[in-house]
């Protein structure tokens, strides 16, 4: 499968995973672009589509936690800031993601 | 006296890059690596040192005199920056 394919493969499986969990793609349609091409990128060179803003350490466990969509494993801190990390994913009623602040978990 | 910045970044994240985007369009002189462009006999130790800096493995890492900002905040920027003077 091409990356052009599997970007869209990875939009169709998201859209289905991440509705339910009260989130929905950003409506920044370039972001969203953006980050799904680098998680091809990455799931190419390292087997997994890793979230393109956390870092990996090699330990398995540790890293299933940014495989995306990691929502479920960031639940709170992701609720708090109303979108996930890297921004590719927000609450269904954003409608400016650009509003949205970035602060780590224990802030906010 | 001028701050001191450092961004510790990965190059596949875009909120590194507005981060880094937004130091230069400030004018702010800042260093910064991209943990993930390292050679790899490298990358380990330097994403070591800033999940040290940030207690976790979130990108932007930016270390302003000593203080340090997880995620792009410029408001939180401006006031570590302010901190230092210019």
């Amino acid at each position: 499968m091409g990356s052009a394919e599997r970007k869209d493969s990875l939009r169709y499986l998201y859209e289905r995973v991440v509705g339910p969990l009260g989130y929905k793609f950003t409506p920044d349609a370039e972001l969203a672009d953006f980050l799904l091409e680098q998680e091809v990128k990455l799931e190419q060179d390292h087997g997994a589509p890793y979230c393109p803003c956390q870092g990996r350490t090699g330990v398995r466990a540790d890293d299933r936690a940014i495989v995306c969509p990691c929502i479920p494993f960031h639940r709170e801190h992701f609720d708090k800031m109303k979108r996930c990390w890297c921004g590719l994913f927000v609450h269904t009623d954003v409608t400016d993601p650009d509003s949205l602040p970035q602060f780590p978990p224990d802030e906010g | 006296m001028t701050d001191d910045v450092w961004v510790y970044a990965l190059s596949t994240c875009p909120w590194c890059r507005k981060t880094k985007q937004w130091f230069t369009d400030s004018k702010i002189a800042f260093e910064y690596v991209d943990v993930d462009t390292l050679p790899v006999d490298e990358q380990d130790e330097v994403a070591e040192k800033a999940y040290k800096l940030s207690g976790g493995r979130r990108f932007p890492v930016v270390v302003i005199n000593g203080e340090v900002i997880v995620g792009h905040s410029p408001d939180k920027f401006l006031e570590h920056l302010k901190g230092w003077g210019g």
